[in-house]
């Protein structure tokens, strides 16, 4: 059975990314009946749906926009942000969504901003992310100039503006309230809630946050009805998903699959196993802050609950393969490098817990650790976690003490045999973190032929 | 009055407390006696940060621990605080260890060692050893980031109370944090020294040994040292502050919280200008001039006779010239000595408010909670009374308009011109520019009026205005005096006499001049009467100050050896608490002696000054004094060819204390004349170039930077700059 697509079914067999195109394959209908519909009818319509936050916290989109209160219970003026700062490790979907069909999430936008009766709508793009930007911006330009956006869209008396925003550089900003404290101009660090961005969000005014590929969705759910989207999929978790597979695994890449089916569906059947008659060892299942399932929990189904089930979350849906070639120890540094890395600063448990957690994995990869600094790690991981500001603590100390958990006797290795039993064969071997392997090119000599 | 705030009932480690709705849950714990440690919380720096997660308690029904400092106290809440729950314990340490991590433990070499939140807390909540077995960060330390201000970034514990100050209380801007994570440092905005008014704060804020100050740094143990309550008389706000004293000396100067009057703050020249108690030049002896030898040192009883012989020989020929920073009691004998025991009537007095204004007093804390502010007069509040500058700020935050209107102001009006300006407003039809300023001051519930002008009429026309706006129960108008306790030496002066006098404005010579201060001394018009008198008697600091045309100079005290009553802007009497022991004499005990000789019984024993002034007489209307500095009338400003009118103000970090202060030389103003963008645009003068200032015969040549608040026509410079130069000044490129 061919998989259901919902996201990229417009994309199936042509290229959308033109207006022209786009509309050829039904695009921009769904605003149009939109507009027709009362805002609180749209909103009815995603309650319907049953659709799910896609960017990781899995929050019911149409409930997210009932928080909001109606333009004339507020003074301030009400704004949606999209969050299109992908930067969990491991993630690559909002940047296919963008690429493929950019009016797609235009018009996602235009119709989730009628249903909350924005005023406008700010796109936060990852900096990384140009290619995409140039093609959302050229979308834009396009919609602009077919009276799509901006005043009076498609004579409805509706008018709203949507502004692209690049960012700079890092994770955080990928957090709803350091999203808008970004945006706003200020140093990307987040905000201690309440007040939630519902009532207190960008300009302290109220705000709706989505990720790309929930508003990518939205104009199919208009299309389809909600509660026809919400056949696809399973209880709890409606609908469909991009998945990024990737790591040890013969077909990496974006697959959209309706929520329910197994991690082995995925992993072998859609991307073809491990390659190279090798064994898979663990599978990171949501993105690099989600906890670590083994080769045992293969079975587990991709959705909210049967995750939860697991011990661990859909999270982006990144599911990253680790085949036995990778030393979990290694594994564990990388991570807690990208989070002590990315750690903002602000909050204590994550700023000092992260950097701490760096060093004792070091210490343990070196063979240097003591018998007391597993649990030392494990208590470390402990004091962090629900701790934090913000889930970024959390991010860091929920995968390593899943690492420990599953994978302890090979961190207890270490510390027996002072140093890496895979004696640097790990397929991690010398595969630094971004940021130290900048650190190390810096160091690098140049040298000057004679 | 609105309705009292509904009561909750909370239950705090088992026991139960009512507070009214809202109100934090640190503040709740505190109302049961129960402690919930905070490093990030600070109510007065805006809504709260939850970034140290100190305060890490358990609330029932939530599964994580929630950071009390965000939370306020909703009816059947149950919180566990670390004395009733493992789990906030763990939490509690847990914050504590990760701070300690690479916090260096130098705490015997740190200023802060022994009153440092951080050991208090580490001490209660914290571990008892560390974990901790890799290196610690380390950085370069310590930096200067003023002349004033040293920064440990070792110790510092990213609390961004600092930070927080710089950009939400002060609004300066110039403290922020750098980098990310374990690596955040805080830092000056582009490495600039932080030059601010109110800098002296962070140090304040600061719950560790990060930021110390530099004045005071290695000086003393907290063990060491004795703290004294007093109120700071650098200016007419009058903040209320501890005194903090080793052997003998002052040591440092920090904030004591007085809500209604500063809110805890303390700008830098009250918390830094103390070292000019140790000045090189400071008096410490009576000086008497005698003839063919100079200045001499005296002991103090030939003073005495030399000063009684003075003023004996002027007769009733006698004027008395007060600077504004006397106590009341100093006041009050010098007053009576020359009123009753002379028989004399003249005084410069340096400020003469008109007490029309006392019917709409109100404490500063006011103004934060008005919906309208107006601010009228030439000089910038910021430098006059720095304090209500800050006010004016939480206001503004607070969602008030504040409305500046004078030739810096958002409204521009001429210099010389807030008279017209306040019965412009009161007037049953203003003109144009201030119709909608009109209007929502007379639509406002609460108002708030300042007036910052060398005018002391002032205070009757923003009554006119307030009594025009019926301002009620919650508004205030305030008059910024120019000197410290220039109301209270004019009450003073004026509870002791009937009111006959001679005329000070002619040029017949006078018998004696009393001149009463260092402050005094730069009195352009006491140096004019100085050359008019046969006997001069000076009470002054600083010998630099006083040599020049005095015969008997008595060495003077500074505020922080004075016992007295103050009266600030609020028209609130405050009482100096004597911190360290003046040279010789005090003012008082001189004057007091003196006073005897001419048949006047004043007691050298403080008195309790409120009482007195209590009773104070109504102002008569044959004021025999002369006022301040004559205020200019409205005038238009100029504008045309290099034609200005110039504004001269009176900078904060200036006079005789700050001069001897070596590490706020920085915080002087510097040279320079602020132009209004569009005339330096038109004339090509840009920020930074050299330019001449001209009237008659004076010049002076001064750096420009552009200030396009400025209104058209008006060029600004800090009076220390402006030395000769008339009102009306022609500015060209040097």
């Amino acid at each position: 059975m061919a998989p259901r697509h919902v996201v990229f079914e417009l994309a199936e067999s042509a290229d959308v990314t033109r207006l022209s195109d786009y509309e050829r394959a039904g695009g921009y209908e769904s605003l149009r009946k939109a507009l027709a519909m009362e805002p609180a009818q749209v909103i009815e319509e995603l309650l319907a749906s049953g659709l799910r936050g896609r960017g990781g916290a899995g929050f019911p989109m149409g409930r997210k926009a009932s928080f909001l209160p109606k333009p004339d219970q507020t003074p301030k003026p009400i704004y949606l942000a999209v969050n299109a700062d992908e930067s969990e490790p491991g993630t690559f979907k909002d940047r296919e969504i963008m690429l493929r069909v950019p009016h797609q999430v235009i018009e996602g936008i235009l119709i989730s901003s009628y249903a909350i009766q924005a005023r406008a709508a700010f796109v936060y793009i990852r900096g990384e992310y140009l290619t995409e930007y140039e093609v959302l911006r050229t979308a834009l330009e396009e919609a602009l100039d077919r009276g799509l956006v901006g005043a009076n869209i498609l004579g409805s008396g509706y008018s709203v503006t949507i502004v692209l925003h690049r960012g700079a550089g890092a994770y955080i900003c990928g957090e709803e309230t350091g999203l808008l404290e970004s945006l706003e101009g200020k140093r990307g660090q987040p905000r201690t809630k309440p007040p939630f961005p519902a009532i207190a969000g960008l300009y302290a005014a109220p705000t709706l946050i989505n990720n790309v590929e929930t508003l990518a969705t939205v104009p199919r759910i208009l299309a389809l009805g909600g509660e026809n989207y919400a056949k696809l999929g399973v209880e709890n978790s409606s609908g469909t998903r991009v998945f990024s597979l990737s790591g040890n695994v013969a077909r990496p890449g974006n697959y959209e699959l309706e929520l329910g089916m197994s991690l082995r569906d995925l992993i072998v059947g859609i991307g073809g196993g491990v390659p190279g008659g090798r064994q898979l060892k663990a599978v990171i299942p949501g993105g690099s802050s989600t906890p670590v399932l083994t080769a045992d929990e293969l079975d587990t189904r991709l959705d909210f609950d049967s995750m939860a089930r697991a011990g661990t979350m859909l999270g982006s849906g990144a599911v990253i393969v680790i085949d036995d070639r990778c030393c979990m120890v290694q594994l564990a540094l990388r991570v807690a490098q990208f989070y002590r890395h990315e750690s903002c600063g602000k909050c204590t448990p994550c700023r000092e817990g992260t950097r701490w957690m760096v060093e004792i994995i070091r210490r343990i990869e070196q063979g240097a650790a003591g018998q007391g600094e597993l649990d030392l790690l494990l208590n470390v991981c402990d004091r962090i976690l629900g701790r934090c500001l913000c889930p970024l603590g959390d991010a860091a100390a929920m995968p390593v003490a899943s690492y420990v958990a599953k994978f302890r006797s090979e961190f207890q290795r270490h510390i027996d045999e002072g140093g890496c039993p895979f004696r640097g064969t790990s397929s991690l071997e010398g595969v630094l973190a971004p940021v130290d392997e900048h650190h190390a090119r810096a160091r690098a000599r140049i040298e000057v032929p004679a | 009055m609105s309705a009292p705030p509904e009561q909750v009932t909370i239950t705090i480690d088992d026991r139960s407390v009512s507070v009214p709705k809202g109100t934090g849950l640190v503040e709740s714990a505190l109302q049961a006696g129960i402690e919930i440690p905070v490093f990030c919380y600070e109510p007065r720096l805006g809504p709260p940060l939850g970034a140290c997660r100190m305060c890490l308690v358990e609330i029932e029904g939530l599964p994580k621990l929630q950071a009390a400092c965000t939370l306020s106290a909703q009816d059947g809440m149950v919180v566990r605080t670390s004395a009733t729950s493992a789990q906030a314990a763990d939490g509690q340490e847990g914050v504590l260890e990760f701070i300690l991590l690479n916090h260096p433990l130098d705490c015997p070499d740190c200023d802060k060692g022994g009153e440092c939140p951080l050991q208090d807390l580490t001490l209660r909540y914290g571990p008892g050893t560390s974990r901790m077995v890799v290196q610690k960060r380390t950085f370069d330390k310590p930096i200067p980031i003023s002349p004033l201000i040293a920064l440990d970034r070792e110790r510092c514990i990213l609390c961004y109370r600092c930070t927080r100050f710089s950009e939400q209380v002060a609004e300066d801007g110039q403290l922020v944090a750098l980098n990310r994570g374990a690596s955040s440092i805080i830092a000056t905005f582009e490495d600039e020294p932080y030059r601010a008014h109110f800098s002296g704060n962070v140090i304040d804020l600061c719950p560790v040994g990060a930021l110390t100050s530099t004045v005071y740094r290695f000086r003393a143990r907290p063990w060491e040292i004795q703290n004294v309550p007093t109120v700071c008389a650098m200016c007419p706000v009058g903040c209320n502050v501890w005194a903090t004293t080793r052997e003998g000396k002052v040591a440092r100067v920090l904030a004591r919280n007085h809500p209604e009057v500063d809110g805890g703050w303390l700008c830098d020249k009250g918390r830094f200008a103390h070292d000019h108690l140790r000045a090189a030049d400071r008096l410490t002896e009576p000086i008497r001039r005698i003839r063919m030898r100079g200045l001499v040192a005296v002991p103090w009883e030939e003073a005495l006779d030399a000063a009684d012989e003075g003023l004996r020989a002027a007769g009733a020929s006698v004027c008395v010239a007060f600077s504004g920073g006397e106590t009341v009691e100093q006041a009050d004998a010098l007053s009576r000595l020359v009123r009753q025991g002379l028989g004399a009537d003249v005084a410069l007095l340096p400020d003469d408010p008109d007490p029309a204004l006392d019917a709409f007093r109100a404490p500063l804390a006011a103004i934060r909670s008005a919906n309208v502010c107006l601010v009228v007069g030439d000089e910038p509040v910021l430098e006059r009374a720095p304090i209500v500058d800050l006010w004016l700020r939480a206001a503004r935050r607070g969602g008030a308009e504040v409305v500046t209107v004078g030739p810096a102001g958002a409204i521009a009006a001429p210099p010389g011109s807030a008279a017209a300006i306040c019965a412009a407003l009161a007037a049953s039809s203003p003109p144009e520019e201030l119709r909608e300023l009109a209007r929502d001051l007379r639509e406002a519930d609460r108002v708030a009026l300042v007036w910052s002008g060398d005018d002391d009429t002032g205070g009757r026309h923003l009554a006119g205005l307030a009594a025009a706006l019926e301002l009620g129960e919650g508004s205030g108008a305030y008059f910024l005096p120019r000197t410290p306790n220039g109301r209270g030496v004019a009450q003073a002066w004026r509870a002791a006499g009937d009111g006959r006098g001679i005329d000070p404005s002619g040029d017949e010579a006078l018998g004696a001049l009393i001149v009463s201060g260092d402050e005094a001394l730069r009195d352009t018009r006491v140096v004019a009467l100085a050359d008019r008198a046969r006997f001069v008697l000076t009470t002054a600091m600083f010998m630099n100050e006083a040599a020049g045309q005095s015969h008997v100079i008595l060495p003077g005290t500074g505020y922080l050896e004075r016992d007295g009553t103050v009266v600030n802007l609020e028209g609130r009497s405050q009482r100096l608490r004597r911190t360290v022991e003046p040279p010789g004499w005090d003012e008082l005990a001189f004057f007091a002696q003196l006073a005897r000789r001419f048949g006047v019984d004043v007691d050298p024993w403080t008195r309790a000054g409120v009482d007195e002034l209590a009773a104070l007489p109504a102002r008569s209307g044959t004021a025999p004094v002369v006022a301040a500095p004559a205020a200019r009338g409205p005038q238009r400003a100029a504008g045309a060819g290099g034609d200005f009118e110039l504004v001269r103000y009176r900078a904060l970090f200036s006079g005789a204390a700050v001069e001897r202060v070596p590490q706020l030389a920085f915080q002087r103003p510097a040279a320079e004349v602020e132009l209004p963008g569009g005339d330096a645009s038109r004339l090509h003068i840009a920020t930074g170039e050299r330019v001449v200032l001209r009237s008659g015969e004076v010049s002076r040549e001064l750096a420009a930077r552009v200030n396009r608040r400025l209104a058209p026509g008006v060029a600004r410079v800090a009076e220390e700059h402006a030395d000769g130069l008339a009102d009306s000044v022609r500015i060209e490129k040097a």
